[in-house]
Protein backbone atom coordinates (compact mmCIF):
# COMPACT_ATOMS: atom_id res chain seq x y z
CA UNK A 1 0.00 0.00 0.00
CA UNK A 2 1.10 3.54 -0.73
CA UNK A 3 2.12 5.88 2.08
CA UNK A 4 -0.80 8.08 3.03
CA UNK A 5 0.71 11.52 3.54
CA UNK A 6 -2.12 12.53 5.86
CA UNK A 7 -2.91 9.51 8.01
CA UNK A 8 0.39 7.67 8.03
CA UNK A 9 2.35 10.81 8.85
CA UNK A 10 -0.17 11.68 11.58
CA UNK A 11 0.65 8.31 13.15
CA UNK A 12 4.37 8.91 12.81
CA UNK A 13 3.88 12.26 14.54
CA UNK A 14 1.86 10.88 17.44
CA UNK A 15 4.40 8.15 18.06
CA UNK A 16 7.27 10.62 17.91
CA UNK A 17 5.39 12.94 20.27
CA UNK A 18 4.73 10.03 22.60
CA UNK A 19 8.42 9.10 22.63
CA UNK A 20 9.49 12.72 23.09
CA UNK A 21 7.04 13.11 26.00
CA UNK A 22 8.20 9.88 27.67
CA UNK A 23 11.94 9.52 27.18
CA UNK A 24 12.83 5.86 27.10
CA UNK A 25 9.50 4.88 25.56
CA UNK A 26 10.24 3.13 22.28
CA UNK A 27 7.53 3.47 19.65
CA UNK A 28 7.45 1.59 16.38
CA UNK A 29 6.63 2.97 12.95
CA UNK A 30 7.28 -0.19 10.93
CA UNK A 31 3.92 -0.04 9.12
CA UNK A 32 4.58 3.46 7.85
CA UNK A 33 8.24 2.74 7.14
CA UNK A 34 7.29 -0.31 5.04
CA UNK A 35 5.08 1.84 2.87
CA UNK A 36 7.91 4.33 2.42
CA UNK A 37 10.29 1.48 1.52
CA UNK A 38 8.02 0.37 -1.33
CA UNK A 39 8.53 3.72 -2.99
CA UNK A 40 12.11 4.53 -2.02
CA UNK A 41 14.22 1.53 -1.18
CA UNK A 42 17.80 2.78 -1.02
CA UNK A 43 17.48 4.68 2.26
CA UNK A 44 16.46 3.96 5.86
CA UNK A 45 12.69 4.07 5.55
CA UNK A 46 12.00 4.98 9.20
CA UNK A 47 14.31 7.99 8.91
CA UNK A 48 12.54 8.93 5.72
CA UNK A 49 9.12 8.64 7.38
CA UNK A 50 10.33 11.07 10.06
CA UNK A 51 11.65 13.43 7.40
CA UNK A 52 8.34 13.40 5.53
CA UNK A 53 6.53 14.16 8.80
CA UNK A 54 8.84 17.06 9.77
CA UNK A 55 10.46 18.63 6.71
CA UNK A 56 9.24 21.27 4.27
CA UNK A 57 10.47 24.53 2.72
CA UNK A 58 10.76 26.07 6.20
CA UNK A 59 13.37 23.54 7.27
CA UNK A 60 17.15 23.66 6.92
CA UNK A 61 19.00 20.37 7.25
CA UNK A 62 22.38 18.70 7.12
CA UNK A 63 23.21 15.06 6.35
CA UNK A 64 26.20 13.15 7.71
CA UNK A 65 26.75 10.08 5.57
CA UNK A 66 29.09 8.65 2.97
CA UNK A 67 26.23 9.17 0.53
CA UNK A 68 25.52 12.71 1.61
CA UNK A 69 25.09 14.19 -1.87
CA UNK A 70 22.50 11.65 -3.07
CA UNK A 71 20.54 11.77 0.15
CA UNK A 72 20.48 15.55 0.21
CA UNK A 73 19.15 15.55 -3.31
CA UNK A 74 16.47 13.00 -2.46
CA UNK A 75 15.30 14.90 0.63
CA UNK A 76 15.27 18.17 -1.24
CA UNK A 77 13.20 16.65 -4.05
CA UNK A 78 10.72 15.08 -1.65
CA UNK A 79 10.28 17.94 0.83
CA UNK A 80 11.84 21.11 -0.65
CA UNK A 81 13.80 21.50 2.58
CA UNK A 82 17.11 23.32 2.13
CA UNK A 83 20.50 21.88 2.83
CA UNK A 84 22.82 23.97 5.00
CA UNK A 85 25.87 23.83 7.27
CA UNK A 86 25.87 22.17 10.70
CA UNK A 87 25.67 25.49 12.58
CA UNK A 88 22.46 26.65 10.96
CA UNK A 89 20.62 23.34 10.54
CA UNK A 90 17.24 22.78 12.22
CA UNK A 91 17.65 19.05 11.69
CA UNK A 92 20.81 17.02 11.32
CA UNK A 93 20.77 13.41 10.14
CA UNK A 94 23.55 11.18 11.36
CA UNK A 95 23.31 8.00 9.35
CA UNK A 96 24.89 4.68 10.21
CA UNK A 97 27.85 5.21 7.87
CA UNK A 98 28.70 8.71 9.11
CA UNK A 99 32.32 9.49 9.82
CA UNK A 100 33.03 9.53 13.61
CA UNK A 101 35.07 12.72 13.28
CA UNK A 102 32.17 14.43 11.55
CA UNK A 103 29.82 13.27 14.30
CA UNK A 104 32.03 14.94 16.90
CA UNK A 105 31.98 18.06 14.79
CA UNK A 106 28.18 17.93 14.64
CA UNK A 107 27.82 17.78 18.41
CA UNK A 108 30.33 20.58 18.84
CA UNK A 109 29.05 22.96 16.22
CA UNK A 110 25.31 22.34 16.15
CA UNK A 111 23.03 25.10 17.38
CA UNK A 112 21.82 24.66 20.99
CA UNK A 113 19.46 27.64 20.69
CA UNK A 114 19.97 30.75 22.77
CA UNK A 115 18.43 31.92 26.02
CA UNK A 116 15.83 34.07 24.25
CA UNK A 117 14.99 31.34 21.74
CA UNK A 118 15.95 27.93 23.10
CA UNK A 119 13.50 26.34 20.64
CA UNK A 120 15.81 27.29 17.78
CA UNK A 121 18.11 24.46 18.83
CA UNK A 122 18.73 21.65 16.37
CA UNK A 123 17.12 18.23 16.48
CA UNK A 124 19.50 15.41 15.59
CA UNK A 125 18.09 12.25 14.02
CA UNK A 126 20.48 9.35 14.52
CA UNK A 127 20.34 6.04 12.69
CA UNK A 128 21.34 3.45 15.29
CA UNK A 129 22.08 -0.25 14.83
CA UNK A 130 19.41 -0.99 17.40
CA UNK A 131 17.51 0.61 20.26
CA UNK A 132 15.95 -1.30 23.13
CA UNK A 133 14.99 -1.00 26.77
CA UNK A 134 17.80 -3.27 27.89
CA UNK A 135 19.41 -1.95 31.01
CA UNK A 136 22.43 -0.02 29.83
CA UNK A 137 21.78 3.68 30.35
CA UNK A 138 19.52 5.02 33.07
CA UNK A 139 17.36 8.02 32.25
CA UNK A 140 15.74 10.53 34.59
CA UNK A 141 13.91 13.79 33.96
CA UNK A 142 10.54 15.14 32.78
CA UNK A 143 8.37 12.49 31.17
CA UNK A 144 9.86 9.72 33.30
CA UNK A 145 8.04 8.54 36.42
CA UNK A 146 11.11 7.26 38.27
CA UNK A 147 13.73 6.12 35.80
CA UNK A 148 13.85 4.35 32.48
CA UNK A 149 16.48 2.22 30.81
CA UNK A 150 17.79 2.15 27.28
CA UNK A 151 20.41 0.45 25.19
CA UNK A 152 21.32 2.32 22.01
CA UNK A 153 23.79 0.50 19.78
CA UNK A 154 25.71 2.81 17.47
CA UNK A 155 29.10 2.55 15.81
CA UNK A 156 30.09 5.83 17.46
CA UNK A 157 29.84 7.17 21.00
CA UNK A 158 27.46 10.02 21.72
CA UNK A 159 26.66 10.04 25.44
CA UNK A 160 29.51 12.34 26.49
CA UNK A 161 29.17 14.55 23.42
CA UNK A 162 25.49 15.04 24.24
CA UNK A 163 26.19 15.72 27.92
CA UNK A 164 28.71 18.42 27.01
CA UNK A 165 26.32 20.02 24.56
CA UNK A 166 23.40 19.97 26.99
CA UNK A 167 25.19 21.25 30.08
CA UNK A 168 23.44 24.62 30.08
CA UNK A 169 19.70 23.99 30.12
CA UNK A 170 17.45 25.38 28.57
CA UNK A 171 20.05 25.38 25.82
CA UNK A 172 20.68 22.00 24.26
CA UNK A 173 19.88 19.62 21.48
CA UNK A 174 17.13 17.05 21.19
CA UNK A 175 17.81 13.59 19.81
CA UNK A 176 15.63 11.13 17.90
CA UNK A 177 17.08 7.64 17.40
CA UNK A 178 15.72 5.16 14.88
CA UNK A 179 16.90 1.69 13.94
CA UNK A 180 16.44 -0.92 11.23
CA UNK A 181 13.26 -2.20 12.87
CA UNK A 182 11.72 1.27 12.64
CA UNK A 183 11.82 1.89 16.38
CA UNK A 184 11.85 5.47 17.62
CA UNK A 185 13.46 6.64 20.83
CA UNK A 186 13.70 10.31 21.79
CA UNK A 187 15.99 12.08 24.21
CA UNK A 188 14.89 15.68 24.72
CA UNK A 189 17.47 17.96 26.30
CA UNK A 190 15.79 17.63 29.71
CA UNK A 191 16.64 13.93 29.96
CA UNK A 192 19.62 13.18 32.14
CA UNK A 193 21.65 10.07 31.60
CA UNK A 194 22.85 8.73 34.91
CA UNK A 195 26.04 6.74 34.70
CA UNK A 196 25.43 3.54 36.59
CA UNK A 197 28.08 2.50 39.00
CA UNK A 198 29.39 -0.85 37.85
CA UNK A 199 28.70 -3.82 40.06
CA UNK B 1 -22.70 21.24 -3.45
CA UNK B 2 -20.46 19.26 -1.15
CA UNK B 3 -17.38 21.03 0.07
CA UNK B 4 -14.34 18.81 0.37
CA UNK B 5 -12.39 19.47 3.53
CA UNK B 6 -8.84 18.49 4.32
CA UNK B 7 -8.74 15.81 6.98
CA UNK B 8 -8.64 17.74 10.26
CA UNK B 9 -9.34 20.93 8.32
CA UNK B 10 -5.72 22.06 8.00
CA UNK B 11 -3.42 21.62 5.06
CA UNK B 12 -0.49 19.38 5.88
CA UNK B 13 1.95 22.33 5.92
CA UNK B 14 0.07 23.97 8.78
CA UNK B 15 0.05 20.73 10.73
CA UNK B 16 3.79 20.22 10.17
CA UNK B 17 4.58 23.62 11.57
CA UNK B 18 2.54 23.12 14.73
CA UNK B 19 3.98 19.62 15.10
CA UNK B 20 7.57 20.88 14.95
CA UNK B 21 6.74 23.58 17.51
CA UNK B 22 5.01 21.05 19.78
CA UNK B 23 7.98 18.68 19.81
CA UNK B 24 10.21 21.58 20.86
CA UNK B 25 7.66 22.63 23.49
CA UNK B 26 7.80 19.15 25.01
CA UNK B 27 11.60 19.32 25.07
CA UNK B 28 11.53 22.65 26.98
CA UNK B 29 8.67 22.31 29.51
CA UNK B 30 6.83 25.56 30.23
CA UNK B 31 8.66 27.55 27.55
CA UNK B 32 6.41 29.27 25.01
CA UNK B 33 7.33 28.22 21.48
CA UNK B 34 6.09 30.60 18.78
CA UNK B 35 4.34 29.22 15.71
CA UNK B 36 2.54 30.72 12.72
CA UNK B 37 -1.11 30.63 13.73
CA UNK B 38 -3.57 30.03 10.91
CA UNK B 39 -6.86 31.75 10.36
CA UNK B 40 -9.62 29.58 11.73
CA UNK B 41 -13.30 29.47 10.83
CA UNK B 42 -14.27 30.30 14.40
CA UNK B 43 -14.08 33.60 16.19
CA UNK B 44 -10.89 34.34 18.08
CA UNK B 45 -11.21 33.92 21.79
CA UNK B 46 -13.02 30.68 21.19
CA UNK B 47 -9.82 28.88 21.70
CA UNK B 48 -8.21 28.79 18.29
CA UNK B 49 -4.88 27.84 19.86
CA UNK B 50 -6.34 24.75 21.47
CA UNK B 51 -8.23 23.88 18.33
CA UNK B 52 -5.12 24.14 16.18
CA UNK B 53 -3.25 21.83 18.52
CA UNK B 54 -6.10 19.33 18.44
CA UNK B 55 -6.23 19.42 14.63
CA UNK B 56 -2.49 18.81 14.40
CA UNK B 57 -2.82 15.80 16.71
CA UNK B 58 -5.99 14.07 15.69
CA UNK B 59 -6.07 10.79 13.76
CA UNK B 60 -8.82 8.45 12.63
CA UNK B 61 -8.64 6.32 15.76
CA UNK B 62 -8.87 9.16 18.27
CA UNK B 63 -11.81 9.73 20.58
CA UNK B 64 -12.28 13.38 21.43
CA UNK B 65 -13.81 15.16 24.38
CA UNK B 66 -14.30 18.93 24.35
CA UNK B 67 -15.23 20.84 27.48
CA UNK B 68 -15.79 24.51 28.08
CA UNK B 69 -15.77 25.68 31.70
CA UNK B 70 -16.62 22.18 32.82
CA UNK B 71 -19.44 21.61 30.35
CA UNK B 72 -19.47 19.31 27.32
CA UNK B 73 -22.65 20.91 26.04
CA UNK B 74 -21.77 24.60 25.95
CA UNK B 75 -22.07 26.37 22.59
CA UNK B 76 -18.28 26.64 22.31
CA UNK B 77 -17.65 23.00 23.02
CA UNK B 78 -20.40 21.87 20.69
CA UNK B 79 -19.17 24.03 17.83
CA UNK B 80 -15.59 22.84 18.18
CA UNK B 81 -16.81 19.24 18.23
CA UNK B 82 -18.92 19.89 15.11
CA UNK B 83 -15.94 21.25 13.20
CA UNK B 84 -13.76 18.32 14.17
CA UNK B 85 -16.43 15.71 13.44
CA UNK B 86 -17.15 17.31 10.08
CA UNK B 87 -13.50 17.32 9.02
CA UNK B 88 -12.38 14.02 10.57
CA UNK B 89 -15.39 11.80 11.19
CA UNK B 90 -13.89 10.70 14.51
CA UNK B 91 -15.82 9.64 17.56
CA UNK B 92 -16.53 12.12 20.36
CA UNK B 93 -17.38 11.38 23.95
CA UNK B 94 -18.37 13.09 27.19
CA UNK B 95 -16.60 10.50 29.29
CA UNK B 96 -13.19 11.64 30.37
CA UNK B 97 -11.75 8.15 30.75
CA UNK B 98 -12.79 7.14 27.24
CA UNK B 99 -11.15 10.10 25.45
CA UNK B 100 -7.70 10.01 23.86
CA UNK B 101 -7.64 13.78 23.33
CA UNK B 102 -9.37 16.16 25.72
CA UNK B 103 -9.62 19.78 24.63
CA UNK B 104 -10.62 22.06 27.46
CA UNK B 105 -11.10 25.66 28.37
CA UNK B 106 -10.90 26.75 32.02
CA UNK B 107 -10.91 23.31 33.66
CA UNK B 108 -8.99 20.07 34.08
CA UNK B 109 -11.50 17.22 34.49
CA UNK B 110 -12.15 15.76 37.94
CA UNK B 111 -11.37 12.21 36.83
CA UNK B 112 -7.58 11.80 36.91
CA UNK B 113 -6.01 11.80 33.46
CA UNK B 114 -4.16 8.69 32.33
CA UNK B 115 -1.04 7.88 30.37
CA UNK B 116 -1.94 7.78 26.71
CA UNK B 117 -4.31 10.72 26.98
CA UNK B 118 -3.42 14.21 25.81
CA UNK B 119 -4.99 17.24 27.47
CA UNK B 120 -5.12 20.32 25.24
CA UNK B 121 -5.77 23.53 27.13
CA UNK B 122 -6.94 26.67 25.37
CA UNK B 123 -4.97 29.71 26.43
CA UNK B 124 -6.14 33.31 26.00
CA UNK B 125 -3.02 34.92 27.54
CA UNK B 126 0.08 32.72 27.48
CA UNK B 127 2.47 35.24 29.03
CA UNK B 128 2.38 35.12 32.86
CA UNK B 129 4.57 38.23 33.09
CA UNK B 130 2.34 40.37 30.88
CA UNK B 131 0.51 41.90 33.88
CA UNK B 132 3.52 44.02 34.69
CA UNK B 133 5.55 43.91 31.47
CA UNK B 134 3.76 44.90 28.27
CA UNK B 135 6.68 44.33 25.90
CA UNK B 136 7.13 40.88 24.36
CA UNK B 137 10.82 41.59 23.85
CA UNK B 138 11.19 42.33 27.57
CA UNK B 139 9.22 39.30 28.77
CA UNK B 140 11.34 37.07 26.54
CA UNK B 141 14.40 38.61 28.16
CA UNK B 142 13.00 38.05 31.65
CA UNK B 143 12.34 34.37 30.86
CA UNK B 144 15.81 34.08 29.34
CA UNK B 145 17.39 35.44 32.52
CA UNK B 146 15.00 33.54 34.77
CA UNK B 147 14.20 36.91 36.27
CA UNK B 148 10.86 36.32 37.96
CA UNK B 149 10.99 38.79 40.84
CA UNK B 150 8.15 40.73 39.16
CA UNK B 151 5.89 37.69 39.31
CA UNK B 152 6.65 37.27 43.02
CA UNK B 153 6.12 40.96 43.65
CA UNK B 154 2.75 40.77 41.94
CA UNK B 155 1.66 37.98 44.28
CA UNK B 156 3.09 39.81 47.26
CA UNK B 157 1.09 42.94 46.43
CA UNK B 158 -2.07 40.90 46.23
CA UNK B 159 -1.42 39.50 49.66
CA UNK B 160 -0.79 43.01 51.00
CA UNK B 161 -3.96 44.38 49.41
CA UNK B 162 -6.38 41.54 49.93
CA UNK B 163 -4.77 39.43 52.63
CA UNK B 164 -4.85 36.54 50.20
CA UNK B 165 -3.35 35.50 46.88
CA UNK B 166 -6.53 36.47 45.09
CA UNK B 167 -5.33 35.31 41.72
CA UNK B 168 -8.58 33.48 41.05
CA UNK B 169 -7.81 31.55 37.93
CA UNK B 170 -4.53 31.31 35.98
CA UNK B 171 -2.28 31.27 39.05
CA UNK B 172 1.29 31.14 37.71
CA UNK B 173 3.36 28.03 38.19
CA UNK B 174 7.04 27.12 37.94
CA UNK B 175 7.69 24.29 35.51
CA UNK B 176 10.69 21.95 35.88
CA UNK B 177 12.32 24.57 38.15
CA UNK B 178 12.98 26.82 35.18
CA UNK B 179 10.05 28.59 33.51
CA UNK B 180 7.14 30.44 35.06
CA UNK B 181 4.06 29.44 33.10
CA UNK B 182 0.46 30.63 32.80
CA UNK B 183 -1.57 27.46 33.33
CA UNK B 184 -4.49 29.05 31.41
CA UNK B 185 -7.54 30.30 33.36
CA UNK B 186 -8.11 27.09 35.27
CA UNK B 187 -9.10 27.58 38.93
CA UNK B 188 -6.30 27.21 41.48
CA UNK B 189 -8.13 24.02 42.40
CA UNK B 190 -6.79 22.47 39.18
CA UNK B 191 -3.17 23.64 39.45
CA UNK B 192 -2.04 20.61 41.48
CA UNK B 193 -3.30 18.34 38.67
CA UNK B 194 -0.55 19.76 36.44
CA UNK B 195 2.15 18.43 38.74
CA UNK B 196 3.39 14.95 37.85
CA UNK B 197 0.43 14.44 35.53
CA UNK B 198 0.23 11.04 33.91
CA UNK B 199 -1.03 12.61 30.68
CA UNK B 200 0.82 14.93 28.35
CA UNK B 201 -0.55 18.48 28.65
CA UNK B 202 -0.31 20.86 25.69
CA UNK B 203 -1.30 24.52 25.88
CA UNK B 204 -2.11 26.59 22.82
CA UNK B 205 -2.65 30.34 22.38
CA UNK B 206 -4.05 31.28 18.97
CA UNK B 207 -3.93 35.04 19.18
CA UNK B 208 -0.41 35.19 20.56
CA UNK B 209 0.67 32.21 18.47
CA UNK B 210 2.35 30.22 21.19
CA UNK B 211 2.40 26.58 22.14
CA UNK B 212 3.84 25.22 25.37
CA UNK B 213 3.81 21.92 27.16
CA UNK B 214 3.92 20.08 30.43
CA UNK B 215 5.22 16.56 29.75
CA UNK B 216 4.04 13.74 32.02
CA UNK B 217 5.79 13.41 35.38
CA UNK B 218 7.05 16.96 35.33
CA UNK B 219 7.35 19.13 38.40
CA UNK B 220 4.85 22.00 38.30
CA UNK B 221 4.81 24.15 41.39
CA UNK B 222 2.31 26.95 41.92
CA UNK B 223 4.10 30.14 42.96
CA UNK B 224 3.77 30.79 46.67
CA UNK B 225 5.69 32.10 49.65
CA UNK B 226 7.11 30.11 52.49
CA UNK B 227 4.91 31.87 55.05
CA UNK B 228 2.02 32.25 52.66
CA UNK B 229 1.43 28.96 50.97
CA UNK B 230 -0.55 28.27 47.85
CA UNK B 231 -4.13 27.33 48.57
CA UNK B 232 -6.82 26.01 46.29
CA UNK B 233 -10.37 27.32 46.43
CA UNK B 234 -12.05 25.85 49.48
CA UNK B 235 -15.60 24.61 49.45
CA UNK B 236 -15.35 23.64 53.11
CA UNK B 237 -17.78 20.85 53.80
CA UNK B 238 -20.07 21.69 50.89
CA UNK B 239 -21.04 19.00 48.48
CA UNK B 240 -22.79 18.76 45.12
CA UNK B 241 -26.57 19.10 45.45
CA UNK B 242 -27.09 16.62 42.63
CA UNK B 243 -24.58 13.81 43.08
CA UNK B 244 -23.25 14.53 46.56
CA UNK B 245 -19.61 14.76 45.49
CA UNK B 246 -17.14 16.39 47.88
CA UNK B 247 -13.61 17.56 47.21
CA UNK B 248 -14.42 18.61 43.66
CA UNK B 249 -14.74 22.06 42.11
CA UNK B 250 -18.27 23.32 42.81
CA UNK B 251 -20.34 26.07 41.22
CA UNK B 252 -22.62 28.11 43.43
CA UNK B 253 -26.07 28.31 41.93
CA UNK B 254 -28.90 30.58 42.97
CA UNK B 255 -32.34 29.04 42.94
CA UNK B 256 -34.59 31.75 41.44
CA UNK B 257 -37.72 30.40 43.08
CA UNK B 258 -36.55 29.93 46.64
CA UNK B 259 -33.74 32.50 46.61
CA UNK B 260 -31.47 29.91 48.18
CA UNK B 261 -28.06 28.95 46.91
CA UNK B 262 -26.88 25.43 46.36
CA UNK B 263 -23.77 23.82 44.96
CA UNK B 264 -23.23 21.67 41.95
CA UNK B 265 -20.23 19.98 40.29
CA UNK B 266 -18.66 22.28 37.73
CA UNK B 267 -17.53 19.20 35.76
CA UNK B 268 -20.94 18.20 34.42
CA UNK B 269 -19.94 14.91 32.82
CA UNK B 270 -18.36 13.82 36.09
CA UNK B 271 -21.58 14.69 37.92
CA UNK B 272 -23.73 12.90 35.36
CA UNK B 273 -21.56 9.81 35.52
CA UNK B 274 -21.97 9.70 39.30
CA UNK B 275 -25.73 10.11 39.01
CA UNK B 276 -25.90 7.31 36.43
CA UNK B 277 -23.85 5.03 38.66
CA UNK B 278 -26.15 5.76 41.56
CA UNK B 279 -29.31 4.97 39.63
CA UNK B 280 -27.72 1.82 38.20
CA UNK B 281 -26.47 0.62 41.58
ZN1 LIG C 1 -22.20 16.49 41.18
Amino acid sequence: MKLDLVHDLQEVYRKTLDSMSRPGLICNIQDQANKVAKEISNFNSAVLALILMLFDTEVKFKVCSKHEAEIVELINQLTYAKVTEIESADFILILGDADPEEIKQVFNATCPGNLRDPHKAATIIIEADSVSNDRDLTLIGPGIEKESYILVKTSHSWVDLRADKNSEYPLGIDLIFTDGNANILCLPRTTQIVQEVAG
Amino acid sequence: MRIEYNFAFFDEGSKREIRRATLKAVAIPGYQVPFASREMPIARGWGTGGLQLTLSLVGKEDILKVIDQGSDESVNAVNIKKLIIKTTGIKVTDETSEATIIQSRHRIPEIPLQAGQILVLQVPLPEPLRYYEPSELETKKLHAEQEYSGAWLMLFEQIMNYGTMSTGADHPAMVHDRYVMAPSPIPRFDNPKLNHSQALILLGAGREKKVYAVPPYTRVESLAFEDFSFEVESFQDKCCGLCGAKGVFLDEILDDLTGETFHQCNDTSYCLQRLNQKSAG
